[in-house]
């Protein structure tokens, strides 16, 4: 095996959607992750887009997305076989990912204190939409659903429209993310004393997390911050920190003290060079800029004067002259752009990986950090559905190919 | 009032040793999250370099000149020690050296580069401390043509593809007045930081890692990514619409700018969601039979579920649908988060604290919960609150030395 962080390491993946890049992380990481689906295939295999347009369950790109380097078995955990079978496995594993609604796991004997009993290291970590325990234990929830219900929603879009979701599944990415740290934390804690333990993320709290500097404006203030589509609020006054340019938009936070002021000065420069009113060149020391005693007149004046000059330029001239001048700017990519992007290509960020049943080899980011003392890559497409059934049920369970048959009969693998 | 939350029990990272030189969100939060789990986190910050969230005044109470009395770093900072040192003093390799020497982590997210000129790079603190483990976050990752330029929160979602996908079709991008990018780094720096701790409890190795909030970014979007290589579909902004869930948006409630989300995924959800609006004949055309033709259909279908859902409170309209098993929420303000979230409560999403220029207010615990080994939350550190402390008592420095450095103006 490649010498990666937290390789010999198991993990028995049940996730769906919510928590795939849970166990991609851990994949990533070096950790044997094994996707446990339903025979038949797992029902987020659903999910589109799918490659050439042709739904199928093995086709699905964003189950391909976010289940690369996993090998995948399936078994019916509702089968009292299946879950033989699954603690026969959990004796064997280190870990298990698991996001169906609380209480399920426990209805099937497969509930944390179970499988304790089974491996008292085995560390469980549950990804559901408000947690395991509580009032709103039960509810369902998604993306969406999160997105509204962590107040993240309440300041993303236009004033004149309802509430906007953010566009990829940001909240299941973010929620992954924090429950792979909070199982390798566990894990830490286990290998330096044997005990195993459950760790519980909720999509709405992970979410409600990132809104610490709207939440203290209520908290101490009782000013709520509202929507307001490309004008942000953080500090004493609200800015523009999104702008249109030519063909496209760009990514400019106005803002004031030393934070700002080397954007600020090299900007300004920018608009004199242009020949533009220039509004800017009026502020003698970007460092002591300071919005909270700036009139609001004045500073309607000097967006409006930057508007100007962003539409002036394309993405492209803002993208590479706008690096050289240090204006820190940065264009909003579109897909298309960041697959191109020439930061990512000087980090070898992508991997081709193949599909060789479907005839193609797809581009894959390559890794979530790096480092000098492991590889931790992606390096394998998703697997098929209940690829590596013969492997383990077979070679490492022991079981014979008459099990396997009449396993497969009884419809439990 | 409480100074800790939680019991003093065993912690995850109890006995872990970490020099920090993180701040603003990225560095701030990745320590955090080690600190609330038991590290020994020992911060070092100056006001001849201050921490942009010690000198935002988002609220009134906070001043121009006071570096101590803004919750937002407060939030950030949580369970830590806080130590002053100019790092640009001839001198302060007398305290840092012996801080790298007691470490076993070093965490860090000043703009690639800058702590080399001031000469604490990895080469040098591996120097001192050849099996350290440390951890640099930046906006672009340590290599590359925009290795050395700066960027925030916005600047890893607007290059990553992430704002673009965000808004309306018909409109601009747009993103949420709270962070992205810069929130979700930390998660994965802290996990390579941990991974590595058990790395080296394994093979006696440390090492040096390389976190980019656009290295991470880019991640989410990798459908779009896959569906633009295979199928050249440029996928763009879809307000509240997915392809596989209809309705799936957010709907006007009585009452000013309140709303609630709701997701219809299965058949079973809109038989049940037709059946709690209480059939009403439209639910039952032809043209909203399937998800295919509910997808057809979808602004008619907005229409007539926002007809439904003006009649009743935000509120109502959650717990009606949960009851019924549809998925839904209020989209909630910060006011509804503090005040009328019980699962929020449940969970202790924010613990009362007593900070000692700010007062009692909430801080935040991690959202996702060891639940043996859980999280205990102290309040953040004023500046330089515990420079004698570290320096005497975890770093052994005499009195005397302590007072000639302190003389030498060194802790600030």
């Amino acid at each position: 095996m490649a010498d990666s962080l937290l390789g010999g390491f198991r993990a028995l993946d049940l996730t769906d959607e919510k928590g795939f890049v849970c166990g991609k992380i851990l994949a990533a990481l070096g950790v044997e992750t094994i996707k446990i689906e339903k025979p038949g295939g797992d029902p987020a295999r659903g999910i589109p887009p799918f490659l050439h347009d042709a739904p199928a369950p093995e086709k699905s790109l964003y189950w391909f997305a976010f289940n690369t380097d996993k090998r995948s078995i399936t078994l019916n955990l509702d089968a009292s076989q299946g879950q033989d079978l699954f603690r026969k496995l959990v004796e064997r594993a280190d870990f298990v990912l698991e996001s169906f609604a609380p209480g399920y796991m426990d209805s099937l004997g497969l509930g944390y204190e179970a499988l304790r009993r089974v491996n008292p290291r085995i560390i469980m970590t549950s990804i559901t939409p408000f947690g395991q325990k509580g009032p709103y234990a039960q509810y369902k929830g998604s993306e969406l659903i999160a997105s509204a219900m962590s107040g993240v929603m309440v300041s993303t879009g236009d004033p004149d429209r309802p509430p906007v979701r953010e566009g990829p599944d940001s909240i299941y990415f973010r929620s992954s993310a924090a429950a792979a740290l909070g199982t390798v934390m566990a894990h830490y804690y286990r290998e330096n004393t044997g005990e195993g333990q459950q760790v519980d993320v909720s999509l709405q709290e992970v979410a409600a997390s990132r809104t610490s500097s709207d939440l203290v404006v209520w908290e101490f203030d009782k000013r709520l911050i509202k929507r307001n589509a490309t004008i942000r609020t953080v500090g004493a006054r609200a800015t523009q920190w999104l702008w249109r340019c030519k063909g496209g938009y760009v990514f400019w936070p106005y803002m004031g003290g030393p934070g700002g002021a080397p954007a600020n000065s090299a900007l300004s420069q920018w608009i004199d060079d242009d020949g533009l009113e220039n509004p800017l060149n009026q502020v003698t020391n970007w460092d002591e800029f300071d919005f909270a005693t700036l009139p609001r007149a004045v500073l309607d004046v000097q967006q409006e004067a930057i508007r100007k000059f962003f539409m002036n330029h394309t993405k492209k001239e803002i993208a590479e002259e706008g690096l050289k001048r240090g204006i820190n700017a940065s264009v909003v990519n579109n897909p298309a752009n960041v697959l191109e992007n020439p930061q990512l290509e000087a980090r070898s960020y992508w991997v081709e990986l193949e599909h060789s049943e479907l005839g193609v080899t797809l581009t894959y980011p390559k890794y979530f950090f790096l480092n000098n003392q492991t590889e931790n890559f992606i390096r394998r497409r998703a697997p098929l559905i209940g690829e590596d059934n013969d492997d383990i049920y077979a070679n490492e369970l022991g079981l014979s190919s008459t099990e396997m048959v009449a396993l497969k009969e009884a419809g439990v693998i | 009032m409480r100074r800790v939350s939680g019991s003093m029990e065993k912690q995850a990272l109890a006995g872990v040793k970490v020099l920090d030189f993180g701040w603003a969100l990225v560095g701030s939060l990745t320590s955090k999250q080690l600190a609330d789990h038991g590290a020994q986190v020992v911060r070092v910050e100056s006001i001849t370099r201050i921490d942009l969230t010690r000198t935002n005044r988002m609220v009134s109470m906070s001043s121009a000149t006071n570096p101590d009395d803004k919750p937002w770093f407060t939030h950030l900072n949580t369970s830590k020690y806080g130590i002053a040192v100019n790092l640009k003093h001839p001198r302060a390799r007398e305290v840092i050296d012996r801080l790298i020497r007691w470490a076993d982590v070093v965490n860090a997210n000043m703009v690639p580069g800058t702590l080399g000129r001031l000469g604490f790079g990895y080469e040098y603190i591996r120097s001192i401390k050849p099996d350290i483990i440390m951890a640099e976050g930046s906006a672009y990752g340590q290599t590359g043509p925009m290795a050395r330029k700066w960027g925030v929160d916005g600047t890893g979602a607007a290059l990553s593809g992430y704002l673009d996908l965000t808004g309306w079709p018909d409109r601009g991008p747009v993103g949420p007045n709270v962070p992205y990018g810069d929130v979700v780094l930390p998660f994965f720096i802290a996990a390579a930081i941990v991974s590595a701790l058990d790395y080296k409890r394994r093979t006696g190795k440390g090492q040096y890692i390389d976190g980019s909030m656009f290295d991470v970014c880019a991640h989410q979007i990798t459908p779009a990514l896959l569906d633009w290589e295979a199928n050249e579909h440029l996928q763009t902004r879809n307000g509240n619409r997915i392809a596989y869930a209809a309705p799936h948006g957010v709907f006007p409630c009585r009452g000013d700018d309140r709303w609630c989300a709701i997701g219809v995924f299965t058949d079973n959800e809109w038989e049940a969601f037709c059946h709690v609006i209480e059939d009403p004949s439209w639910t039952r055309e032809p043209r909203f039979a399937t998800l295919k033709s509910r997808k057809e259909n979808e602004d008619a279908l907005e229409e007539l579920v926002a007809e439904w859902t003006k009649q009743h409170s935000a509120e109502e309209v959650m717990q009606i649908m949960q009851a019924a098993g549809v998925p839904a929420g209020v989209v909630q303000t910060m006011q509804d988060l503090l005040e009328h979230d019980p699962q929020l409560k449940e969970r202790e999403f924010l613990v009362p604290l007593e900070h000692p220029v700010i007062g009692v207010f909430g801080h935040p615990t991690p959202p996702y919960k060891l639940l043996k080994t859980k999280a205990q939350v102290r309040t953040s550190p004023c500046l330089g609150e515990h420079t004698e402390y570290v320096c005497t008592q975890l770093l052994g420095m005499s009195d005397e030395e302590f007072v000639e450095l302190f003389r030498q103006e060194l802790f600030k």
